[in-house]
Order: C-alpha cells, then structure tokens, then sequence
C-alpha cells in the first residue's frame, strides 16, 4: 500500500494546485473585459473584418502559419533516420528520398495554387 | 523515478483534455482540449517505451507519428472551424444546431429543416436546367 | 523478449539505459504491399494535376488518373489472392505492419469497387442547373475557401471553377482505409484511421447548396472523430504499456502467456488493467468509426450534411474498413480476452439495433433516415463479430460487400431527386415519385427492400448469414432481438416505398433529374450487385468463406 502513497500525494497536489489558481484568479483577478479579449484570438489583428456573408478574409497568416506547422513537422521523420543513418544504408536513404518527395509534391501543390504569395 | 508517476501524470492531463472537450464551447479551446489528449498519450507512450527497454522504439517512433499526424488534424480542424466561423461569425459548438433531429422540421417544404444560405448559395447567373420542372422519367437510370 | 533473457537491475528506474542494440535494415515486400502504394501513388499523381495541368483540363485527367488508378490497385488485389496469398500464402509483410491474409484481401478488393463507383457519383456535373458560360456544374463548392455567398464565391461559380481536390482526397482516404483492416501492428492501425479520416472530415465541407450545414457537419464530425482517436491513441498506450508490443500478434501471446511480458513490466504488474482499459478504449475508438450506439451521434448530423455523393462513399466504405479492423484487433490480438468483451459487445449490439431501427421510424429526411438505417445495420454486423466463429467472419465480410454496394446506390438516387433549392430530401417530397419516374423509384425500393432484408435480395443473404452465424456461436437472444429489430426496420423502409407509389403526387413536387451515365452507371452497378448477391450468393458465400481466416 506504500507504494501508492506517491499517486495520493501527486493526486492531491494536482487538485490542491487547480483549485488554488481557479479560485485565486477569480478572487484577485481584475475584471475588465473588452471587446478585443472576447475574441477568439487575441493577436491585434481583426479576425474578421467583414465577417458573415462577403469579402475575402486575409488569410494569409493563418495559411503561412499552418504550411510551416505541417511542413515543420513532417521533417521530425529525418531524425530518426539521421540517428541510424550507418545502420539503414542504402535502403533507409532510397526510403527517405521517397519521403521527402512526397512531401515536395504537397510543396508543389502549395506553390502552384498560390500559397506561398504574400502579397 | 517510477514508472506510475509518468502513467497518473499522462492519465490526469488525458482527463483534462477530457473535461475540456465536453465543457468548452468554443470550437478553438476544444481542439486545443483534443491537443491535450493527445499529448497525454504522448507522455505515456514515451514513458512505457523507455521503462520497457523497448529496443526497436516502437513506443518513441509511434510518439513521433501522433505529433505529425496531430499537427495535420489541427491544421485541417482550425481551416475548417474558421470556413464556420467567416460565415456565422461564432465558433461556439453550441450554435451548430442547424443538424439535429427534429419531430417537425420547421420548414418542410424546404427539406432540410431551416437552410439560411440556400438563396446565397444559389447561383444567380445559372438558369435551371431544361428539364427542372417537367415530369419526364429519366432517360439512362438504373437498369 | 523473454523474461530472462533481460536481466533486471535491482532497482528498475526510468533512468537507466539500456545498452544499444544493433538495428537491422527492415524488410519490406513490396510486391505484396502494391493495391495501397498504387492507390497512394495515384493519389499523389492527382495532387501533381491540382498543381500543374490548367484548370480547364483537370476534371478529365483527375477522372482519368482515380479510375487508372483504382483499375491498377483492383489488379493487384486479384494478382496477389491469385496467388495464395489470401489462404495458403498469406503472410505479414513489412515486418508485421501489414497483414496479407484473406479477409484483408477480400475487404480490399470490396472497398476498390466500392471507391470505384463512389468516384462515379462524385464526379457527376449534369445534375444542377447549368448556364451556357458554365456547362458542367458537380455536387461540389466551386472554391472551398471562399465564404458563401460572397463576391468571390460567385466569380468562382462564374469562372466554373471546381474543386477537383474530391478525387486525390478519396483516394488518400481509400489508401486509408486499405491499410485499416489489413494494419498488424497498432501503429498501422492508427495511421490507417487517421488517413481514412482526415480526407473525410474536408470533403464533408465540400457541399456547393447548403455550404453551412455541410460545414457544421465537417465541424461535428472532425470534433467527434479527433476525440475519439485520442481515445483510441490512449487504448493503443495502454495496450503497449502492457504487451511491451504494438504488434497485433504479440498482444495476444502475451495475453495467453505464451510469451512472457517483459520483465520490467512484470515487476510493476499492473498488467489486467492496462489490458482492460486499453483494449475497451481502443474498441471505443474503432465503433466510433462504424457508429455503434452509443457512439453514433455524429452519424445522422454528417449524413445528412455533407454531400451526398460522399455521403453514400463514406456511409459504404468507413463501415466496410472499420469492421474489418475491429474484426482484426477482436480476432487476432484479443480473442483470449473474448469472455470480457463478448457481454460488452451484446450491450452495444442490442442497443445499436434497437436504437438505430426505432429512431429511424420517426425521421422525416431521406438522408437522416438512411442514416439511422445505417446505424442499425452496424448493429446486425455487430451479432456476426460477436458470433466469434470462422462462419462469423466469413458472414460480416459478405454482408460488408451486399450493403456497401445497397448504401451506394441508394445515395447515388437521392442525388436525383430535386427541386429548386437542390436535393429534396424531406420524405413528403418523395409523395407519388413512383407515379412520375417509375424507373427510379422502382430502384430506390430495391435498395429499400435490400435494406429491410427482404429475400431476393442481398440485404437478405447478409441477415440470414449473420444471425445463423451468431446462433451457432451461442448468441440466439442477440438473433432474436436482431429479428425483431429487422421487423420494426422493414416497417419504415416500407412505409416509403408506399409513399412512393401510392401517395398522392405534389403538384409542386420535386424532378428526377436526368443523370448522365457516371450516375446511371453507379446505380445500374449498385441495383446489379443487390439482385446477383441476392439471387445467386453462393459464389459470394465460397469467396468470403474462403478468405475468413486472419493470419496471427
């Protein structure tokens, strides 16, 4: 049964920690809330100048955003690879060429279709 | 350092995702619950791989893959959240209620229940087809 | 890794190392690999047209390119059952990720056929009303991106522009679901459900008429399905955490105890309820994807939204791949585990038959009706996993293969029933439609009475074999409550093909819009395989007999 005493303690810190910092912040908490923190995100830019029914949304930071997220990601894959490089020899580099290909085909499809203009 | 602080750390952050996913309304901060859960089994997953000894990483290489495949899920959600969001200027799941199961749709005649857009979506510039209105049975159906 | 080959040091802390071991180049056959790497390859074929081949021509080479495509991964398919591998040669290729065995073959070459003549009703154009500048206008949003109703949505319309993006979208989402009842290990299986989803949850949005609903539908479902795949992601942790293994194999020595859990593990033994908890998680994941009760909320809301030709793709092939998954990861990595999760999975049954068939009694929208229907058929493939037998795999492919076909075609006619907002999917719009296009409403009550499971036809075939396959697995309470449920099911299918034929028409009733022969094809192609799987099931039984046992 000792061996659990840890999980109690760990439990209880865990609640001890999440009431404490709810119940302090909205104790001590200024309450000043304005147009701009209501908004879904709070970058300084408008999120939607002209919101339900026209225009076009500038989206462009968004979409930069979310190609780099998913462009930076997909290359975790090299380093494994680079890790075990001596050890996969030829057949790990003809797999990663293959990878890195497909990935290029997205970046083609990207460039194509004009995601990587910032006007 | 054993192995159940990792696993009960894993667990708490998963039910906090949980919690966050069933009590948040806006459809940002319940992705971002999602993010938690995943990130959760993240932990969990490193933590068994390096206490079994696993030798062929499978538990490393499966972290790997839940980061990238989370990524493109958040990618993909956050385009379409925001595709509602320019349109009805709210993220709240609450509002998406336009789906739902009704005894008597309100508007019957319109088929699927209240449909706001129907007339924007419609193209002005296209006539209907020839045949919209006349009662002929189909040429090539179904033999 | 037995248990004594590693030597435990005294205190076993997650900061000791451990000593380097080699790592061997791994093995990947390629050959037996070859229906998803040309299924891949023709999907990332499609998004180098999206890139580089003018607007103008994309539509015939995006068509092109899918069929090709799908052609080449059938071939395959039948090349490597030709060869044995579906029974004598079957074999876990790609060091145990991909398992090449019967009922992955058999699943594969039904969801290559199903994506085939789903990709025929997806690439309709003669169905919405045309203009002279715009001759070809498809089910889909001429710019996903732009909001609906803008300017640059109706330039968009006026350029004619489409989204082409459908046609590598479903193919990476068939690759997906190739892989997801073939997966051995469950790191495969998890990259096959995500593969299969993400498509999925874009082309919901996708809808050209009635942009918000097909995009709240995107929204539901991609909430729903992410948070059902983290669960499934926190079951395969769990499972990891207890087999030391992600191999499907593995688990289910380690269950038996033929091969030891490793030593590191044992000291700590928490093993039955990392067992437990992971496998229930991970079945949680899995009948989320089928829309099992009580995780088939999202099932009537996305039917109903996204586009209809998806709808009917998505409806016929996520349930053929899922089943085929939880058939694998029931059978082969947990079938020791079956006296936990047999009373489970009757609760699911019963309530998924139950539910799917009363709530379907009172929708009043063609799309939200098929849709519980669909729920209630998870339920009666449900009895067949159940059943635990040889003849219970055997029968859930085969009625896999008779109701995804049934599922297509009866979407590809509820695409042709309009009126001027686009579809007319509320049922009293269906009033009298017998008596104005008799053709098409003959077949939409063919694909009704498949559904209800009227003999003929192969929703009949299918029913008879599960539930004689669950009753000779024990579960005769489950066939009873599966035939009673049949019985309240066939009452609303019914009940629209009476008001078919012998409702009054509406005088401002919808058209049956005349399609071209993509439609007519997938249709002819659905109504054909309802009639032979009906009539002559025999061959079909054989096949799917002979391809019911899962390589371990």
């Amino acid at each position: 049964m000792n061996s659990y005493v840890p999980i109690l303690v760990l439990g209880v810190l865990a609640a001890g920690f999440a009431v404490v910092t709810v119940v302090s912040a909205a104790l001590t908490g200024p309450k000043r809330y304005n147009r701009a923190k209501l908004d879904p995100y709070e970058c300084g830019i408008e999120a939607s100048p002209q919101p339900a029914g026209g225009g076009r949304f500038p989206i462009k930071y968004y979409l930069t955003a979310m190609l780099f997220i998913v462009f930076d990601i997909e290359i975790v894959f090299l380093y494994p690879w680079a890790v075990s490089f001596d050890a996969l020899g030829v057949f790990g580099l003809v797999e990663m060429l293959l990878f890195i290909a497909t990935v290029f085909v997205a970046y083609a499809y990207v460039w194509r279709r004009g995601g990587l203009e910032w006007d | 350092m054993h192995l159940l602080y990792p696993v009960v750390l894993s667990a708490l952050l998963f039910c906090t995702g949980v919690y966050g996913v069933l009590a948040r309304r806006n459809a940002v901060l319940v992705l971002m619950a999602v993010e938690l859960m995943l990130n959760a089994v993240n932990l969990n997953l490193v933590a068994f791989d390096v206490w079994l000894r696993d030798t062929l990483h499978a538990g490393q290489a499966l972290t790997l893959f839940t980061v990238t495949i989370a990524a493109a899920e958040i990618g993909l959600g956050l385009a379409i959240v925001l595709l509602l969001y320019r349109r009805r200027g709210t993220s709240s799941v609450d509002r998406l209620d336009e789906l739902a199961d009704r005894p008597d749709p309100p508007h019957p005649d319109q088929g699927a229940g209240p449909d706001p857009d129907a007339d924007q979506d419609a193209d002005p510039d296209a006539r209907p087809a020839p045949d919209a209105t006349s009662d002929d049975q189909p040429r090539k159906a179904a033999a | 890794m037995s248990a004594t080959a590693v030597a435990a040091p005294a205190v076993h802390s997650l900061w000791t190392t451990a000593a380097a071991a080699p790592i061997h180049a791994p093995k990947i056959e390629y050959a037996q690999l070859s229906p998803i790497l040309v299924v891949l390859g023709a999907a990332v074929a499609g998004i180098l047209v999206e890139a580089f081949v003018p607007r103008r021509a994309r539509y015939g080479t995006q068509l092109a390119v899918t069929l090709i495509g799908l052609a080449g991964a059938f071939a395959a398919v039948v090349g490597l059952a030709a060869t044995g591998y579906a029974t004598t040669k079957a074999d876990l290729a790609a060091m145990g990720s991909i398992a090449v065995d019967g009922p992955s073959l058999f699943l594969q070459g039904t969801l290559i056929l199903v994506t085939a003549v789903g990709v025929l009703a997806i690439a309709e154009r003669g169905l919405e009303p045309q203009s002279r500048e715009v001759p070809h206008v498809d089910a889909f949003a001429p710019q996903a991106a732009a909001v609906p109703g803008s300017e640059d949505e109706k330039a968009a319309a006026r350029a004619g522009w489409s989204t082409t993006e459908v046609f590598p979208l479903t193919l990476f989402a068939l690759s997906g679901m190739l892989v997801f009842p073939a997966a051995g290990d469950l790191l495969t299986l998890f990259i096959g459900l995500e593969i299969l989803s993400l498509p999925l949850y874009l082309m919901c949005a996708l809808a050209r008429r009635r942009r918000l609903l097909s995009q709240e539908s995107a929204v539901k479902y991609f909430l729903l399905g992410a948070f059902a795949s983290a669960f499934f992601l926190f079951g395969t942790a769990l499972l990891y955490g207890y087999a030391g293994t992600l191999d499907l194999g593995g688990i289910a020595k380690v269950v038996t105890g033929d091969a030891a859990p490793n030593a590191a593990l044992n000291a700590s033994a928490h093993g039955d309820a990392l067992l437990l908890i992971g496998g229930a998680m991970i079945v949680m994941g899995l009948l989320f994807k089928v829309g099992a009760v009580p995780f088939h909320a999202w099932t009537p809301d996305v039917y109903q939204g996204a586009p209809t030709p998806i709808t009917g793709f998505m409806a016929a092939a996520t349930k053929v791949a899922a089943f085929g998954a939880l058939l694998r990861l029931l059978y082969v990595a947990l079938p020791e585990m079956r006296w936990d999760w047999r009373p489970v999975m009757w609760g699911v049954a019963i309530l998924t038959m139950a539910l799917g068939a009363i709530v379907a009694v009172t929708q009043t929208d063609v799309k939200r009706m098929l849709a519980y229907s669909s729920i209630a058929h998870a339920g009666f493939l449900l009895t067949g996993v159940i059943a635990g037998n040889k003849q219970g795999v055997s029968a859930v492919l085969f009625y896999l293969a008779a109701y995804s076909f049934v599922t297509l075609g009866a979407f590809a006619v509820v695409t042709l029933v309009r009126d001027a907002g686009g579809e007319a999917t509320h049922l009293s719009r269906w009033d009298g439609l017998g008596r104005r296009s008799p053709l098409v409403a003959v077949t939409f009550a063919l694909f009704l009475l498949a559904f209800a499971g009227i003999p003929l036809t192969s929703g009949f075939s299918g029913k008879f074999a599960v539930f004689s396959a669950a009753a000779k697995g024990g579960a005769v309470p489950l066939v009873v409550v599966g035939v009673l449920c049949s019985a309240v099911a066939a009452f609303f299918y019914v009940r629209v093909i009476v008001r078919m034929f012998f409702a009054e028409p509406r005088a401002d009733g919808p058209s049956v819009a005349v399609p071209s022969a993509l439609t007519g094809t997938a249709i002819a192609v659905g109504a054909a395989a309802t009639l032979v799987l009906g009539v002559f099931p025999q061959w079909a039984f054989d096949l799917a007999d002979k391809a019911s046992v899962f390589i371990r």
